[in-house]
């Protein structure tokens, strides 16, 4: 393992990153910053063979031609490159098999002739050949085929490597499923909002199992989906089609509570969207006045240029007090301030003094 | 709109806390998608679609140039090895330091002790003074490479281990720890220099006139020795030959400033056509104005106490300005009003970084400014107080920052997106929104070796509505010199993604070997220019304009600490056929396309190099080449032969308007494709045809003629600047040994009268032989026996098997062959009945004669005649050497081992004799070999083979048992391996010619060793005759362990 790191080039900087709160008071006059440099990808090793030695060259050509985009150079030394696995003298070779798998990929990316059971056969062996690479590859693997508009294929996918379990499980496994469960559950989503329209569109006979089935997405998607929310992160495409799914079930309250979660947890990033998704949402459903503008007021202090401070100076003048005129004016020359915003002065300073 | 914010963002965790140390594995982002998103589609699947993270393509951006072109022509610059310094030779720097400042090394001491020291020689020795000659001596003699056992002074070791505590003023521990210290810091230094952070390069673009077909504007750059010149030059980029788009600066001479202190960065921005330029030296910064019309002026200068870090211009407001300096101060400079202090801290933001290093930014609002070090960055607003901020960035697991990752620059992209900045560390570029702090809109793994400190950002025009081109980010690296190019989009409407892998550009060190070869030392010099450190990148963007078949282009320029200027042209290849290796039907070149003034053409060329990409499918007639377009402005085409003769450059010491190139206006235009490529130039495509985006990688193995002229000029005044005011290296003097006498002839007075009477008269035949165009034969030469040449030790006194068989395989297949058929019992019975005749014969002659008896036995064997006619009958040799010619035998069996000795005796005389036939030199090898062959029946040589014979049965009882049927099966595969073509042959034929020869009077022992010392001369000096082959040198070769082998016999049965 330490060969294949010192190999990899992937030393570890034990630099003191956590910030030793006890040295932070020290000042820091004459001191030069020793800055870890990127170790080289290919680093000779003692301990090195012919074998490694034309590998790393390989890998080297490889980068290469990657980086200059001669994909048909890097191509073709790829195809002698896997050979490394092949290396009995190093014990895990799972960087080896990212790196075959991302390198391949990319290349089979800017390859011409490149079909999707390339892509496939890609995926498929780097998946099964170690565990540690099962999750990643298999949600790149489903990327791939949304982006390629095959649903279906990746709902597959994401719904087998939902079901798969090997040992103990790292934080960032854990991450990795719980994406992979919220991946399947937008695409349950899109298959759900599919059926809506279609029912929408007929009421045939069907329009009863149609609906239990269209049930049955939701209840899939819902639990994950949900599942994710809890977890700070940005979520904007999660949480919108778990509120569309609630509203069309009714389920305001539910909604409400993740929007406002989604908003103003403090464990969570501070996302204009989340916002403005609350705002929306309130607007929809004919919320009172003060609490747009709660909401608002929030958005102001976070992003002060954000474009609905329009609407929130507008709700501020109709509201008709003295002391939110004054606001109101406040955040309009804030806004200004902005270069943005000036550009478009006049025209913008007119539409709100009418 | 400027002010939107995207609609929906990529998913990810927000995971806070110090990085994780995650294992990678260099390979960056390659090949992933990072996440996706959906675009609301309505109603069915198909309607629904993704977009991910990381795009697979972005646009496609071709080098028009395998190679950067210098912009100006080398000038004097500091002669620096731009290899850094290795701290573990403190030894050798300690000697360097000692050499250099003896003075400070050890000026104290040898006051004190200098007149007490005598360093005369001996006979001037004082009783008082302590004599120091001997070390005098001993140090003279260090100049030269010597051993240290061999030539050891007592003296001097014993003053040293008195004298080495003493004499110099600093302690060498203490020396040596500080001196390390400096080593290990000039090489961080040098790895990597954060005071060029941000470059001494900036471009400033004029505005755009109507359909301005060049792109205007200033550049301003560090000239000088020591880059402590400010100069503004005003340049243009034109499409001067239709395809390839050079720099050239138009008009008028630079005006520069001198300032007092290296450049290190400059900082521009203009508003309303004018624009105000500050500049960073260590401890100065100045601000310039000037606009298109205006001569720039200087403004203003301050001093900062700390070495400044970093200065900015405010895009907001003109003449506002943050300086950011090691005491961790930034202050906001208003010019003419002074300076405020907006921010100020002692210790790094969010972790101790060890780092004093500062930096700061405009942001969207003019009084919010970004103050960054090497943890993270904070938005600091100007009005409220010193030490406050919120984060925008920070050195976390919220980026997924690695372990021992750093800040290294930090831009804010005003022109591409009023809320973005851009990034960068050691491993990443992040896209971070303001509006959105802490989690950046996009990661993007640069992949450079060395950190980026310099980055030039082009905003992408958003023309068409629909595909608005990417956005450019340029990363300049110091030392490594790349140059990477990302492309990313999106962060208005859309949430940001990356486009495409990045892109490494062209380095200047990476030149030479596209250029013609240079004379070593030239190279050296050349190479040693091009690899300084890169000290400022910016970019020429150009947009495609309106008219037609001009596509954008973008010109990226690089600063090295030479002072040297090199750009590059990238072209935008709308196609984005990258690697387009099958080229489909429609893509085929049109034949006469319409021409289109001013459009870039292209012809076909068959393929300068074979490691393109396109090897695989492409056809001769598919690959296209680049040659310039419009025929009707075509110049007179200037053969290269005249490109060398004319002396076309401009002289060295005339002023600054010559030392830039005018070679597109003088007319060094690319040259019209040679006259064997006419049918291909006739194939002309045009613009869109897929087929010219893969020319344009073609493109990367040829180099045009202009760029090559260019080039050479500029290495010629490289070279001259460089022989002018190089000194001398110095050159290791060699240790002498006088070595006269040494060599000389033993007793050359000792030859007497009679040998030179020799010499002549072979001086004298070798001159009528010579004339009459005769060989010279030994006949009459005689010279005195040669000095006897100890002889090559081979077969008796290795007496296993193995040598033996060795030694028997150097005489040939057939000996070989006999000695196995020996070892394996195979010639048993005719051996049984020739001992049986043998012994019948004995018992015959004891009957006739008794008395003989008493001799040895093997005299009595070789002596007896009739026993070798014995022999001879079995072996055909007799009959051969009655005609005096010795043909191969057939039947190998019946030889027994000493008549193969004997016979590759004789055989080996033909060796000796071709290879003098081939080369007429004077050597008794002839006349030995005719003795040999007179002698043959003579005593001494018979009694070589009844000597082996008695050898041979000692080694041959343990094998006899094995079944005969097998052994020869044996032996058939060992003779099927062992392979000696014809060489049998060989020797019979020359044995032919050769035995016409008439026998000389013979000296037989004396002969021998000779033949041996001629035939191993021979060996080596076939390469003198072509005729002579390898066969016939190998004999020669083996000359002696076979003329030995019988020799020591001879002695031996003696």
């Amino acid at each position: 393992m330490d060969d294949l790191e010192e190999h990899l080039g992937l030393h570890k900087h034990l630099v003191d990153d956590d910030g030793d709160s006890s040295d932070n008071s020290s000042t820091l006059r004459g001191k030069k910053l020793r800055l870890p440099l990127v170790q080289p990808m290919f680093v000779e090793t003692k301990k090195e063979t012919g074998f490694t030695q034309s590998c790393r060259m390989c890998l080297e050509q490889i980068r290469e031609a990657m980086l200059h985009h001669r994909w048909q150079e890097a191509a073709e030394y790829m195809a002698c490159y896997p050979q490394i696995l092949e290396d009995k003298a190093c014990y895990t070779t799972k960087q080896y098999k990212e790196l075959i798998w991302r390198a391949s990929t990319e290349i089979l990316h800017h390859h011409p002739k490149s079909t999707i059971e390339d892509y496939n056969i890609i995926y498929e062996r780097l998946k099964h050949s170690g565990f540690k690479l099962y999750l990643k590859v298999s949600l790149e693997h489903s990327f791939h085929l949304m982006l390629q508009g095959k649903f279906e294929d990746a709902k597959q996918h994401l719904a087998a490597a939902e079901s798969w379990r090997y040992g103990k499980e790292s934080s960032a496994q854990i991450q990795r499923t719980k994406l992979i469960q919220a991946y399947r559950s937008l695409l349950d989503f899109i298959i759900w909002s599919e059926k809506k329209v279609v029912l929408s569109n007929n009421n045939t006979v069907d329009a009863l199992s149609e609906n239990q089935s269209m049930h049955n997405y939701f209840r899939q998607a819902s639990v994950n989906l949900k599942g994710i929310l809890s977890n700070p992160g940005v979520w904007d495409p999660f949480i919108l089609s778990y509120v569309e799914m609630l509203e069309f079930y009714e389920d305001y309250e539910e909604a409400l509570k993740v929007l406002n979660d989604y908003a103003f947890d403090n464990s969570f990033p501070p996302n204009p969207n989340a916002h403005v998704y609350l705002y929306k949402y309130l607007q929809r459903h004919g919320a009172p006045q003060k609490k747009l503008i709660h909401v608002l007021k929030n958005l102001q202090l976070l992003v002060p240029s954000h474009e609905l401070m329009l609407e929130y100076t507008s709700l501020l003048l109709q509201s008709e007090k003295q002391k939110n005129t004054q606001k109101a004016l406040g955040i309009v020359l804030e806004m200004l301030d902005f270069a943005c915003w000036r550009n478009n002065l006049d025209r913008r300073l007119g539409e709100h003094h009418q | 709109m400027d002010y939107h914010f995207p609609l929906q963002l990529f998913p990810s965790f927000y995971n806070c806390g110090p990085p994780d140390s995650v294992l990678k594995n260099g390979t960056g982002s390659w090949g992933s998608y990072d996440g996706v998103l959906p675009q609301t589609g309505s109603g069915s699947l198909s309607s629904w679609a993704f977009t991910s993270r990381h795009q697979v393509r972005g646009e496609t951006w071709c080098h028009t140039e395998p190679v950067l072109v210098p912009f100006l022509f080398p000038k004097n610059a500091f002669h620096r090895h731009f290899t850094p310094p290795d701290p573990l030779d403190c030894i050798e720097h300690m000697q360097n330091f000692f050499m250099d400042h003896c003075q400070d090394a050890f000026g104290c001491m040898s006051d004190i002790l200098g007149e007490n020291f005598n360093f005369r020689s001996r006979g001037t020795e004082k009783h008082r003074h302590v004599s120091v000659w001997r070390v005098k001596r001993f140090l003279k003699l260090l100049n030269y490479k010597i051993c240290f056992r061999t030539h050891k002074s007592s003296a001097m070791s014993s003053y040293c281990r008195m004298l080495s505590n003493v004499v110099p003023d600093i302690p060498p521990p203490l020396l040596g720890s500080l001196l390390y210290e400096e080593l290990a810091e000039q090489r961080d230094h040098m790895l990597f220099c954060e005071g060029d952070t941000g470059g001494a390069l900036a471009f400033v673009p004029f505005a755009e006139r109507g359909k301005n077909v060049h792109q205007r504007g200033c550049l301003l750059y560090p000239g000088g020795q020591g880059l402590d010149r400010l100069k503004f030059r005003k340049v243009d980029l034109q499409h001067c030959n239709g395809s390839v788009s050079c720099v050239d600066a138009s008009n008028s001479s630079p005006v520069s400033f001198q300032l007092k202190a290296p450049i290190r960065q400059i900082s521009c921005t203009s508003l309303f056509n004018d624009c105000c330029v500050a500049v960073r030296s260590d401890h100065f910064c100045g601000v310039w104005r000037f606009s298109e019309t205006d001569e720039p002026r200087l403004l203003q200068v301050v001093n900062t106490n700390k070495p400044a870090t970093c200065v900015s211009v405010s895009p907001h407001v003109l003449g506002e300005i943050l300086v950011a300096s090691e005491s961790g101060a930034a202050n906001l400079w208003t010019v003419g009003k002074g300076m405020q202090k907006v921010r100020m801290e002692d210790s790094n933001l969010y972790f101790n970084a060890k780092s004093s290093w500062r930096w700061c930014e405009f942001s969207a609002h003019p009084r919010v400014m970004l103050y960054a070090d090497r943890t993270g960055v904070e938005l600091t607003d100007i009005r409220v107080s010193l030490c406050s901020g919120h984060t925008l960035f920070r050195i976390s697991n919220t980026s997924e920052c690695r372990s021992g990752e750093r800040l290294i620059l930090s831009r804010y992209l005003g022109d591409v997106h009023p809320f973005h900045h851009l990034i960068t560390t050691q491993y990443s570029a992040y896209i971070m929104d303001e509006r959105f702090p802490c989690v950046p809109m996009l990661k993007y793994d640069h992949m450079m070796q060395s950190p980026p400190i310099f980055c030039h950002v082009i905003p992408g025009s958003a023309t068409s509505a629909s595909t608005s081109s990417t956005n450019k980010v340029l990363l300049g690296s110091h030392s490594s010199q790349e140059v990477t190019l990302l492309q990313y989009s999106g962060g208005k409407v859309g949430a940001c993604s990356s486009r495409g892998p990045p892109q490494a550009l062209l380095r200047p060190r990476e030149s030479l070997k596209h250029l013609s070869v240079q004379i070593p030392h030239r190279r050296d010099a050349a190479a040693n220019r091009l690899s300084a450190p890169v000290a400022g990148l910016t970019c020429i963007p150009k947009k495609a304009g309106s008219i037609p078949g001009r596509r954008e282009c973008m010109c990226v320029l690089q600063l090295t600490e030479a002072g040297d200027i090199f750009y590059q042209v990238l072209e935008h290849n709308p196609t984005g056929l990258v690697t387009s290796g099958a080229p489909s039907a429609d893509s085929k070149p049109r034949q006469a396309a319409t021409e289109l003034p001013g459009s870039t053409r292209l012809t076909a060329e068959p393929p300068a190099d074979s490691q393109v990409v396109v090897s695989e499918t492409s056809s001769d007639e598919d690959v296209i080449g680049l040659t310039q377009g419009v025929s009707a402005r075509m110049v007179v085409a200037e053969t290269p032969e005249r490109d060398q003769r004319q002396p076309s450059r401009p002289s060295v010491s005339s002023s600054e308007e010559s030392e830039r190139f005018r070679d597109c206006r003088s007319g060094l235009q690319p040259r019209e494709s040679q006259s064997d490529e006419d049918v291909n130039n006739e194939k002309v495509v045009d613009d869109e045809g897929a087929g010219s985006s893969r020319s344009l990688l073609q493109t990367s193995g040829k180099l045009s003629s202009s760029v090559s002229v260019k080039w050479k000029h500029w290495l010629q005044i490289l070279v001259e600047r460089n022989g002018k005011k190089k000194p001398r290296p110095r050159r290791l003097q060699h240790f002498q040994i006088f070595s006269k006498g040494l060599l000389r002839l033993p007793d050359s007075e000792a030859r007497g009268a009679p040998e030179k009477e020799i010499m002549e008269k072979l001086r004298e035949e070798l001159k009528s032989c010579m004339s009459g165009r005769s060989l010279l034969v030994q006949r009459s030469v005689s010279l005195t026996a040669p000095d006897p040449v100890p002889l090559h030790q081979v077969s008796t006194s290795w007496t296993d098997t193995l040598s033996h068989r060795l030694t028997v395989a150097w005489q040939g297949e057939k000996a070989w062959q006999a000695w196995w058929e020996d070892q394996l019992g195979m010639n048993e019975k005719t051996k049984m009945a020739a001992l049986r005749r043998k012994r019948r014969r004995e018992k015959e002659a004891k009957r006739a004669a008794g008395h003989r008896l008493e001799l040895s036995g093997s005299f009595t064997s070789a002596s007896d005649q009739s026993e070798l006619d014995i022999f001879s009958s079995s072996t055909g040799w007799t009959t051969a050497s009655s005609q005096g010619l010795w043909s191969n035998t057939e039947d190998g069996e019946a030889l027994s081992q000493s008549a193969e000795v004997l016979e590759h005796e004789n055989q080996r005389a033909p060796t000796a004799s071709t290879i003098q036939t081939d080369i007429p030199v004077p050597t008794p090898t002839a006349q030995s070999v005719q003795s040999n062959k007179n002698d043959q029946q003579s005593p001494s040589r018979l009694s070589t083979f009844s000597l082996t014979q008695t050898q041979t049965p000692d080694r041959t009882p343990a094998r006899q048992r094995r079944s005969k049927r097998t052994v020869e099966d044996y032996l058939s595969t060992l003779t099927s391996t062992q392979d000696y073509p014809s060489q049998a042959d060989s020797y019979f034929l020359e044995n032919d010619s050769f035995t016409d020869t008439p026998p000389p009077p013979a000296l037989l022992h004396s002969s021998q060793p000779l033949r041996v010392s001629m035939s191993r001369v021979a060996g080596p000096s076939s390469g003198l005759s072509q005729s002579l082959t390898s066969s016939q040198c190998s004999q020669g070769w083996r000359g002696p362990s076979q003329s030995s082998q019988p020799k020591k016999k001879s002695r031996m049965g003696f």
